[in-house]
């Protein structure tokens, strides 16, 4: 059952190299074409456009895709993500009343800072559903209702936002979007995302114990509530942070742990470190597509990048849903 | 032209309107200006310092929601709408009897004349529309063609740009700038890979959008830029020459 084809190790490493050639093939493409930015505004497009948005995709992809493999290791259900369950809508919605109403203006660290208490507020609500049914459909549920809840509640922000053009922009908070970020948002979302994927990768054991169950977990010295309390705290830093700048970028942290099982077996301790490079080479291979879009299709601006994650990850959905039904 | 010709086609009522209600933005700044006196309705926006030159006027004036309804409870004699008004309330407004006048949006200074007094004749106050083109053309004068030529941009929200045929586009030509922009998104990389001289931007709003956010970014800070205050340039008016005078005469030169 645990059984994996590769270590943990060797394929981590294989995807961090992946990253790099991603990252590489990023940095070539823009709309200012593909190729290396040349001319004297060549630094510019390269440092202050290209490079921002290249290291967004890799540590928002890289948060979900970790908090996915944690959130199913803790949860004990195939299902949760982030996203699914609510917590990054939730960490959407405290980043755009951080931001329409000027707070972020005057003092930038409030749109991740908003961002985390959102993620935060809603992983506790989470949690103390998880209290009572700790795993199973009805917590799917739950944080399918949370989802909803946080989506309606930031369409109602957004009509009620002063700026005119705050309604138009709802595609980017809830599909998600890397266009024109600068180096100020990567040094906003960089350090609580960082310190969140730290909490998760410390997780691997109480994980591994926990899916033996509470009580032998208890018995190990791992207790499960303090496992998922981690676990929660780790998501908010490594999920809030990234859609308070990124928008909300579903199914990547469901797909991520999916396509690892194969290669790294069923013991979720040993899908976190690979998750992490795995989550951000798919996110930065879907901005890739995102930018390449307009450059090959007649489109005057670039798709959600949400749009690619879901066109991937719904299907994902079904296959899911298949082999769990009886 | 033809946006004149339009105008001129349209036949002046035989007598003057004295409740007026006006359906929106653009009809509103021209209403305050040429006859606040018969204002009966204005839209909200008209007092947005953000979106209305005369929002300072209108904040005593009376607004109006744009229904038919809210409108036809106004009581008005005459009511100004765009060609491009909601046609099915301005349809049901007609039925009721009012008349409606439609006026195209001025993308140049020529039709701006011609509007202006289009609509002092409507309001029977020719000599105010008058003034009102003498103190803009006065305006305009002052601006000369730069030496040598200045190509600017003018860059609005979402990346927009000006090109030909816009109201941005009489705006820098008239202010002696050499207009670079092609109309359409000017995408970040591409204005950044091939900066204007200057680049012109609306100024930032009290509260902030991603739309609006974009043209602050960091990549853009070594473009020299002008930010001219929105409500100058979304309608085409006689203030519109106010802003040729700030771009004619940037701040800090």
């Amino acid at each position: 059952m645990n059984g994996g084809v590769t270590t943990p190790g060797r394929l981590s490493a294989a995807l961090g190299l992946l990253c790099a050639v991603l990252a590489g093939l990023s940095l070539l493409v823009g709309s200012a074409g593909a190729g290396l930015p040349g001319g004297a505004a060549g630094g510019l497009i390269l440092w202050q456009i290209r490079l921002p948005r290249t290291a967004l995709a890799l540590l928002v992809g890289g948060g979900l895709g970790l908090s996915g493999a944690v959130l199913q290791g803790g949860l004990r259900n195939p299902l949760a993500d982030p996203g699914l369950l609510g917590i990054s809508g939730c960490a959407v919605l405290g980043a755009v009343l951080a931001f329409y109403w000027g707070a972020a203006q005057r003092f930038a660290p409030a749109l991740p800072l908003a961002g985390l208490a959102g993620a935060g507020l809603g992983g506790a609500l989470l949690l103390g559903f998880a209290g009572r049914a700790p795993s199973g459909p009805s917590l799917i549920l739950a944080g399918v209702a949370l989802s909803a809840l946080a989506a309606a509640l930031l369409a109602l922000a957004l009509t009620l936002a002063p700026n005119p053009f705050a309604l138009a922009e709802i595609t980017v908070w809830l599909m998600g979007s890397l266009e024109d970020r600068s180096l100020l948002h990567l040094a906003l979302a960089a350090p609580p995302v960082l310190l969140g994927c730290a909490v998760l990768l410390g997780l691997g054991r109480g994980l591994d114990a926990l899916s033996l169950g509470e009580a032998t977990a208890a018995s190990l010295g791992v207790p499960a509530a303090r496992t998922l309390r981690l676990a929660a705290l780790g998501t908010a830093l490594a999920v809030g942070a990234g859609a308070a700048v990124a928008g909300g970028i579903g199914f990547v942290g469901l797909v991520v742990p999916h396509l690892l099982r194969p290669l790294l077996g069923q013991r979720p301790g040993a899908l976190l470190a690979a998750s992490l490079p795995a989550g951000a080479a798919l996110l930065l291979a879907a901005d890739l597509l995102v930018r390449l879009a307009p450059l090959a299709l007649p489109l005057n601006q670039e798709p959600r990048l949400g749009v690619l994650t879901a066109l991937l990850g719904a299907p994902f959905l079904v296959a899911i849903a298949r082999r769990a039904a009886p | 032209m033809r946006a004149i010709a339009l105008l001129l086609a349209l036949a002046a009522p035989a007598r003057a309107a004295e409740r007026v209600v006006s359906l929106n933005l653009c009809t509103d700044q021209m209403l305050v200006l040429l006859a606040p006196e018969k204002v009966a309705g204005l839209t909200p926006l008209a007092r947005d310092p953000a979106l209305s030159y005369v929002a300072a006027q209108a904040a005593g004036l009376p607004v109006v929601r744009p229904s038919a309804e809210a409108v036809l409870g106004r009581r008005p004699d005459l009511v100004l709408a765009t060609s491009f008004a909601a046609q099915t309330t301005l349809a049901l407004l007609e039925q009721s009897g009012l008349t409606v006048l439609r006026v195209g949006l001025p993308a140049d200074f020529p039709v701006i004349r011609a509007q202006t007094r289009h609509l002092a004749a409507a309001l029977g106050v020719a000599e105010r529309g008058e003034a009102l083109i003498a103190r803009m053309d006065a305006t305009l004068a002052l601006a000369a063609p730069r030496l040598p030529p200045v190509r600017a941009v003018l860059w609005g929200a979402r990346g927009y740009a000006a090109g030909p045929g816009t109201l941005g586009d009489a705006v820098l030509r008239a202010a002696g700038l050499e207009d670079a922009g092609a109309g359409g998104r000017l995408d970040l990389e591409a204005l950044v890979a091939h900066p204007p001289d200057l680049l012109v931007v609306p100024t930032a709003p009290r509260f902030p959008s991603l739309a609006t956010a974009l043209l602050d970014h960091p990549a853009t800070s070594g473009i020299t830029r002008v930010a001219i205050p929105p409500a100058l340039l979304i309608c085409g008016g006689p203030f519109t020459a106010r802003a040729v005078r700030l771009l004619a005469e940037p701040p800090g030169r």
